[in-house]
């Protein structure tokens, strides 16, 4: 399994808010054992598919020099199961104080219109260049939000 | 990837409280992407480590008659930039439960400092659940044969 959360970004506005989404396929490795027999997104993975959203958000925003690291959750609520085959909206709102290390999200995964999680988290924010290629990243945000090209 | 977030436990009260531990290693399939120059242990792995040992403790303090389904958590701590290679202990208990769901907290050890916690995870029971068949994999998954 890549641990890639996000498949495709919608729309963003820097510094701000971010939109994308998260499909998910039966073939997914961690659909085995949540659970046996009943195959369910595990809700931790749709916490970190929004951390990652928010991530680009940071990256984006910041000309790809700092991505954002999930450091605490202040509440989360999970009202329903996500399932193979759904296409999972995920929206995502930061907010950062003047001159602070840390950024504070607001995070939603909605499938069809419902609701499915609600979460409160917020994270500090590392130099993109220390975890991964800046290159790399901006080519991929480009297959992300489908601004590249063959050539 | 076998979603399996802690490899045994260690010790059960019924109602009460579980013990138990998770190795984080470099060969954690989570690690591909996390990061490409730098390999540092997802933060809601930890979450859904203490989520996965409290749930046990729920459904063995029924008698392994429900399943537990998480609705809520409030106030967790993670780490953001733990490298693998370290065992972490998890410490869950249960503060109240009733016939319809359950309240806990948990949290996570590496050499006795904490690096993790939950205040608050919620579990609504279902009953719906095959006894026996959590049985079997409470003794598989949890390696607590003679407890089960």
């Amino acid at each position: 399994m890549r641990y890639l959360l996000v498949d495709r970004i919608l729309e963003y506005r820097s510094g701000e808010r971010i939109r994308g989404i998260k499909n998910v396929a039966m073939s997914e490795d961690f659909l085995e054992f949540h659970f046996p027999g009943n195959p369910i997104m595990p809700g931790v993975l749709l916490i970190e598919a929004l951390a990652q959203l928010a991530g680009w958000l940071e990256a984006v925003s910041s000309d790809f020099s700092r991505w954002f690291l999930i450091t605490a959750v202040k509440k989360c609520n999970f009202y329903g199961f996500v399932l193979p085959g759904d296409r999972v909206e995920l929206e995502v709102a930061a907010k950062q104080d003047e001159g602070s290390p840390l950024m504070r999200c607001s995070g939603i995964c909605s499938v069809e219109g419902r609701k499915k999680v609600k979460v409160d988290f917020e994270g500090e924010l590392v130099p993109l260049s220390s975890i991964e290629n800046v290159e790399d990243q901006r080519r991929f945000f480009k297959i992300l939000t489908r601004e590249f090209s063959l050539s | 990837m076998r979603f399996l977030l802690y490899d045994a436990i260690e010790e059960i009260g019924k109602g009460k409280y579980i013990k138990g531990y998770k190795t984080f290693s470099l060969s954690d399939e989570s690690l591909r992407g996390h990061f490409g120059e730098t390999a540092w242990v997802p933060g809601v792995l930890f979450i859904e480590s203490m989520a996965q040992l409290l749930g046990w403790l729920v459904i063995f303090s029924h008698d392994f008659s429900i399943s537990a389904v998480m609705t809520l958590v409030e106030n967790v701590k993670i780490p953001s930039r733990l490298r693998p290679g370290f065992r972490a202990e998890i410490q869950g208990e249960i503060l109240s439960t009733s016939k319809r769901d359950s309240l806990g907290c948990c949290r996570m050890y590496v050499d006795g400092e904490m690096i993790a916690s939950v205040e608050r995870i919620i579990y609504v029971h279902s009953r719906s659940a095959d006894s026996g068949q959590l049985l079997n994999l409470f003794r598989y998954y949890g390696g607590m044969v003679d407890r089960a």
